[in-house]
């Protein structure tokens, strides 16, 4: 339904967009995430045909949108980001005007509109002026206004922009239902939003993709590239004793989980909320500690026990903490230049 | 042709769902009737409408801006261009759907007026033929202003840039013909004279409908639209 195949973008010398490939299926929810300025929405006036790509090719349905761009354009319906729209017009002339505009026959114009307005949840404000409307509301209004033509590929920008809890939530069972027998392309820089509504994520940062594939699959790849840490609190004398040369008895344990097979690193982290000894009285304290595995070993929680075990030391916690997909999502856009998990698509146009 | 009316007809709508619009028609037709009242209703002055028509040619040249300024320049401003550059319309039928809107804002603008010629009717025996051209001549007039005013729309999203633009550019397409061709030998001069639209259109004023003078109003505002719509295009070129 939507091919984009080695797309770039330059403004000027700057390059917006670099060599981004990916394809949406019929029915499948696409979420292009990414931090703010690292080209979702020039991808997307890219894709609706609002701006023409420097180079690259980008079809919809089938339709180039250069040498096709009406025809493209037809199959498209697109939400901007921040919905703009005729602020002295009424909901219903608007919508009847873009169901004009996007060639709905007169005698289907108004069941389009009612149909629209209804899953937009519209229809008890149609006669108000869209300038009086709530933020929530004018979204909605956009939404109607890119659904009213059926269209075979759906394309929102930022669609749950600057609106409240209540209203994401909405949106996004929206989008859920419009998925159903459509190619929806949502952008967005907020992650859970994605990460609920969409099949596949696709994550672009200045200007080029990072990484692609559904939430889960993606977690997966992170955890193969970055294996999860593991976390450890145990109750040792943290206090040097000179019996054993100034060592404590957390570094001698330290130094024993260092010695495990696939350790690469371990630090210490503090407890919050762990009540301390006025007194001073007390000679051993509960200790978080935090080791990293190597890639090879990405579950050490066996030897872990074993070694702990071994040690006599009491330990109330072991476990292995996988990273979040806002983790994996931070480190793919902070990641330099090198693509983690890309698609295949992107990795075979030379990222 | 029906994009071309569903834009049409949004615009045409939107003049008179602001404010801007009828203070337009207003104040023009405040100014008219003042300059009616004045040239026009004198004791023993024949019955006829050659001096308001005048006034209503200067007129234009500061009504057709406020009418142009914000046909494109406001989308622009507000972004809503954007879900109108991505529908499936090229950017002549947004252009001419605009210019269309003006240019019928105009007319209605101007429909009012004609209870003057209803005065005139009553108090004596006016020369209609002559009424009707000079009508003609401030439409065709309007309707080229109004193309040049939508070429500044387009190459700003300042109203207030496109009003100046416009004005700017009206006068030089009026002054500028005639100064030059008084410092220029024949045959320029007479070409130059001919291409200045003051000069076309006071023959309407007498009565006269040139089909030369209707042609080059018709093509010049053609003119002006078709390069608005290309410099609309060369926006998603960018």
């Amino acid at each position: 339904m939507i091919q984009v195949k080695d797309v770039s973008k330059f403004y000027g010398s700057f390059p917006a967009v670099r060599g981004v490939s990916f394809e949406a299926a019929p029915g499948q929810v696409v979420g292009l995430l990414g931090p703010n300025g690292a080209g979702k929405t020039t991808t997307i006036r890219m894709i609706t045909g609002f701006l023409p790509p420097t180079s690259g090719r980008i079809s919809v349905c089938g339709h180039d949108t250069i040498s096709e761009s009406v025809e493209a354009r037809r199959k498209i319906g697109y939400l901007p980001e921040s919905a703009p729209l005729y602020p002295e017009m009424r909901v219903r002339d608007y919508l009847s005007h873009r169901a004009r505009l996007y060639g709905v026959p007169r005698q289907d114009r108004k069941a389009a509109i009612i149909r629209a307005g209804d899953r937009c949840r519209l229809l008890e404000v149609m006669q108000r002026r869209i300038g009086h409307l709530s933020k929530g509301y004018r979204q909605r209004v956009g939404l109607a206004s890119a659904i009213l033509h059926n269209p075979p590929v759906l394309i929102l920008d930022e669609p749950s922009n600057g609106l409240d809890p209540a209203q994401i939530r909405e949106t996004r069972t929206l989008i859920k239902d419009l998925s159903a027998q459509r190619t929806v392309l949502v952008s967005s820089h907020i992650l859970p939003e994605v990460e609920r509504t969409c099949d596949r994520v696709v994550i672009i940062a200045r200007g080029q993709i990072r990484a692609d594939g559904a939430p889960p699959e993606l977690l997966a790849r992170m955890l193969r590239q970055v294996p999860a840490r593991h976390v450890v609190e145990i109750y040792v004398e943290t206090r040097p004793d000179p019996e054993t040369g100034g060592r404590s008895e957390l570094d001698r344990i330290a130094a024993r989980i260092r010695a495990i097979p696939g350790v690469a690193a371990i630090a210490r982290e503090p407890i919050h909320g762990e009540p301390t000894d006025p007194t001073g009285v007390r000679v051993a304290e509960w200790v978080r500690l935090v080791v990293m595995p190597e890639v090879t070993h990405p579950d050490l929680r066996e030897p872990l026990s074993r070694t702990l075990s071994s040690a006599t030391v009491l330990f109330r916690e072991l476990r292995r903490q996988a990273p979040t997909l806002e983790q994996l999502f931070m480190r793919v856009i902070e990641a330099d230049t090198v693509p983690v998990g890309a698609s295949k698509a992107a990795e075979g146009s030379g990222e | 042709m029906s994009r071309v009316f569903a834009i049409t007809t949004r615009e045409f709508a939107s003049f008179f769902r602001i404010p801007l619009g009828w203070v337009v028609v207003a104040l023009f037709l405040c100014l008219s009737a003042v300059f009616f009242a004045q040239r026009t209703l004198v004791p023993g002055e024949p019955a006829e409408m050659r001096t308001f028509f005048g006034v209503w040619w200067f007129l234009m040249l500061f009504v057709t801006p406020a009418v142009s300024m914000r046909l494109v320049s406001e989308e622009l401003r507000a972004g809503t261009i954007e879900p109108l550059l991505t529908a499936p319309l090229s950017e002549w039928t947004i252009v001419f759907g605009k210019y269309f809107a003006a240019v019928a804002f105009l007319a209605a603008m101007l429909l009012p007026s004609l209870a003057f010629v209803g005065v005139l009717e009553y108090l004596a025996r006016p020369d209609y033929g002559a009424i009707g051209a000079g009508y003609l001549g401030l439409l065709l007039l309007g309707m080229l202003y109004l193309a040049v005013g939508t070429l500044a729309s387009t190459l700003t999203s300042s109203q207030t840039l496109a009003f100046l633009g416009t004005l700017f550019g009206l006068l030089l397409l009026d002054l500028a013909p005639s100064r030059l061709a008084a410092q220029t030998p024949e045959p320029w001069s007479g070409l130059l004279f001919k291409l200045s639209p003051s000069f076309r259109v006071a023959d309407f004023a007498r009565g006269l409908i040139d089909t030369a003078s209707v042609a080059y109003f018709l093509l010049a505002s053609f003119w002006f639209v078709a390069l608005a719509a290309i410099v609309l295009q060369s926006r998603r070129w960018r």
